[in-house]
């Protein structure tokens, strides 16, 4: 049953990212840059709350809200700024929290991403009921009574909160104040929140394209000014409102919070949390086959420190050898790999990746099955290496246009001796489909790649390689047309070079065995 | 020169993109019902303090004298708080029927009452009754005949004095054992009319710009 449901996510997910993908681009697609997309608005909340706060009064909440939108020229918009922004952070965290989930990112050494992200939204949802309640409004009240009713339940308080609203008195400062103290303080929360989110990345991405964080905090302003967020009526709680303006993103639940009794909410919300906190255990799946850990043959490793660096979890550190080689070795911390299979292609020696995808693996299946058709087809064929969560109708294209596809783990898992091996091999060229940047289950993937084939990055693609023969391109969902030009372009520029002829001079796995003081390394 | 494409995506990229600020406009402020139109509310609210259900006696010379000097009372009571019966009607009709009991787990804290009860519009006559459930009398302080007050000394002295002074203080502070409100008042709709506990006057009153009208 999760099984099918996690497929259905996935084939959703899918859906809209190809969606996205026709109308703005891989490049501005904000479906891929869900997580980065809600830290931006969680900085314009920073930016526009700081204001806020300096003009917003605890001895007359609604009346200091009235004041700011009167300021046309920038209170209102601030405003209003400020509660879209808010909107905008809750409705990125859930669609990154639902990526996660339908790519299966959401287990094993990403637990604590997924229970971290987990509690940011909850704390992004609290920190927008204490928000609104600032305000002082119709909606604001009803928050403030539904809080009060639902912690009233529990034994917190000598007298119920509920009597605040009863309208015997004026509602307390104090109120207002310890409401005002949970927004401020809780975003330093958040931080520390977001830090341990990313804790487990070496290299976290936390912003956008720049051009990109400009354009959506631009369009969100443009929306605050064209349609600034609506002020309800004044609180009275000697007045039965008919109805409220409710923001739908964080207060969702109000409608149905309202018609339950304290304890069935309560459980509700306990239910959804656990639920949440299981994701991880319930779509966990075997470490074994694809899925098992990367190992390092020590006989291979020259303890050139590269693996590390291009681990994106850090789950790779040198630690000294038991034999009595000057060097220090490579050592996988099966729990924090995910067997992405970037250090594969980081390791001159082929001497570490997940089993069956290293860079001898690579090599051999390309001398079994690759090579082969390469010798048997009459014409000049270009291999292409994708990654395996390309989209499948790309590849199948790719085949029918006569490509020889192969699948890799992940682009940034390709090691440049199998590019250099299928060009040996008589391939007219070699391209390879990595998935859009901030796509990348690997994370690291396109970029690794781009700098291993192009820029000397180990384990560099050789310089006896003619560079005009490899490309890298970017395979996205719903961006068959751009895949399959960039495609006929390459295989184009590749026909008018000097037809391809394989060379049998170099073992490419031997060459790239150059364990410096270990002749006998193989 | 741009081709024709390029031109098409961009403009379908900003409709997309305006449609869904638009959408995300809409859904910051959905009108949502919260009252009826056609409703207004009688609300009751008050906190004060159950009176003690309390059986009180005077201690002896030779008992008090077995105590620490500061310890020393002369007189000992052993109780509980007074629980309360609330009925509500409106216009005759039974609304509301409810026990209550002090706040804390041994219910001996002030108690606070909240309840609302949705009426409709209109002049409407209430009749609220608040009544301790016990029989017993609020505080039995009075039967304990307390003694030789002269025997205190020092910065003791005076001490059964003020023993008396604070049982009478508490004993005023309590709610009383039983009132009423019978009253009409006219509700207009949307209007929360307010009754309280008013503790100098110790009865119940009518708060909020409604002005109780006489009973029909």
């Amino acid at each position: 049953m999760t099984r099918r449901r996690l497929r259905l996510a996935r084939r959703t997910l899918t859906a809209l990212d190809a969606a996205a993908n026709r109308l703005y681009g891989w490049r501005w697609n904000p479906l891929y840059q869900s997580g980065t997309v809600a830290v931006v608005m969680l900085l314009a909340l920073l930016g526009t709350g700081l204001y806020l706060v300096l003009v917003y009064r605890l001895g007359a909440p609604y009346a200091s809200m009235v004041r700011i939108d009167q300021d046309v020229w920038l209170g209102r918009w601030m405003r209003s700024l400020h509660r879209y922004a808010s909107d905008g952070f809750i409705i990125a965290a859930v669609v990154h929290a639902w990526r996660m989930l339908a790519q299966r990112r959401s287990w094993g050494p990403r637990t604590l991403a997924w229970v971290s992200g987990g509690a940011l939204l909850a704390a992004g949802l609290v920190e927008a009921w204490t928000g609104f309640v600032m305000v002082w409004d119709s909606f604001g009240e009803r928050l403030a009574r539904e809080g009060a009713r639902l912690l009233d339940t529990l034994p917190l308080f000598s007298e119920p909160l509920s009597r605040i609203f009863a309208g015997e008195t004026a509602v307390p400062s104090a109120f207002f104040f310890v409401n005002l103290f949970v927004h401020i303080g809780l975003p330093l929360g958040l931080g520390v929140g977001l830090w341990l989110h990313v804790s487990k990345l070496a290299c976290p991405t936390l912003l956008p394209p720049r051009a990109l964080s400009w354009a959506i905090v631009a369009a969100f302003t443009i929306a605050a000014i064209v349609r600034p967020a609506a002020l309800g009526d004044a609180a009275d709680p000697l007045r039965l409102a008919v109805d409220t303006p409710i923001n739908l993103p964080s207060a969702f639940w109000l409608p149905w919070s309202e018609q339950l009794p304290p304890l069935v909410v309560f459980g509700v919300a306990t239910a959804v949390c656990v639920a949440f906190l299981l994701v991880p255990a319930l779509t966990a799946r075997a470490r074994t086959g694809a899925l098992a850990a990367s190992v390092v043959d020590p006989r291979l490793c020259t303890g050139c420190n590269q693996c590390p660096y291009d681990c994106p979890w850090e789950a790779i550190t040198m630690v000294a050898r038991t034999d009595d080689r000057p060097t220090l070795v490579a050592q996988v911390d099966p729990v924090l790999c995910v067997s992405c299979g970037i250090c594969a292609g980081s390791c001159a020696p082929m001497g570490v990746g997940p089993p069956g995808h290293s860079g001898r693996d690579q090599l051999d299946a390309l001398r079994s099955l690759t090579l082969p058709a390469l010798r048997a087809s009459m014409v000049a064929r270009c291999v292409v290496f994708c990654c395996a969560e390309a989209p499948a109708s790309h590849r199948a294209a790719l085949r029918q246009r006569g490509a020889l596809v192969r699948e890799v783990r992940c682009a940034g898992n390709l090691h440049s001796s199998a590019v250099e091996l299928a060009l040996r091999g008589g391939a007219s060229g070699v391209l390879v489909f990595a998935c859009p940047p901030r796509d990348c289950a690997g994370r690291e993937g396109p970029k690794w790649l781009g700098e291993r084939l192009f820029n000397e990055r180990e384990a560099e693609l050789q310089s006896r390689v003619d560079r005009r023969r490899v490309g890298v391109g970017t395979m996205a969902a719903g961006d068959l047309g751009g895949t399959l030009e960039f495609y006929d372009k390459f295989v184009r520029d590749a026909a008018a070079l000097a037809p391809a002829v394989p060379a049998s001079d170099l073992d490419v796995a031997l060459e790239c065995v150059t364990v410096p003081g270990a002749g006998d390394a193989e | 020169m741009i081709a024709a494409r390029t031109v098409i995506r961009v403009v379908a990229a900003l409709v997309a993109t305006t449609a869904g600020l638009a959408v995300l406009a809409a859904a910051s402020a959905v009108s949502l019902p919260w009252h009826g139109a056609d409703t207004a509310a009688l609300r009751l609210s008050w906190s004060a303090r159950p009176e003690r259900i309390e059986v009180c006696r005077a201690l002896s010379d030779a008992e008090i004298e077995a105590l620490n000097e500061h310890m020393r009372q002369r007189v000992e009571c052993d109780g509980r708080s007074a629980t309360y019966a609330l009925r509500v009607r409106v216009d005759g009709v039974l609304l509301g029927d409810e026990v209550v009991r002090g706040g804390g787990l041994r219910h001996d804290r002030p108690l606070h009452l909240l309840q609302t009860y949705e009426v409709s519009p209109g002049l409407r006559r209430i009749q609220l009754e608040f009544s301790r459930r016990e029989r017993a009398s609020g505080d039995s302080v009075s039967g304990a005949s307390v003694a030789a007050p002269e025997a205190d000394t020092g910065i003791f002295a005076g001490r059964a004095a003020r023993e008396m002074s604070e049982r009478g203080r508490r004993t005023r502070a309590a709610v009383p054992p039983r009132m009423t409100l019978d009253t009409a008042l006219a509700f207009a709709p949307q209007q929360v009319i307010l009754v309280t506990f008013d503790p100098d006057g110790r009865r119940l009153v009518v708060r909020a710009d409604a002005a109780p009208r006489r009973v029909p």
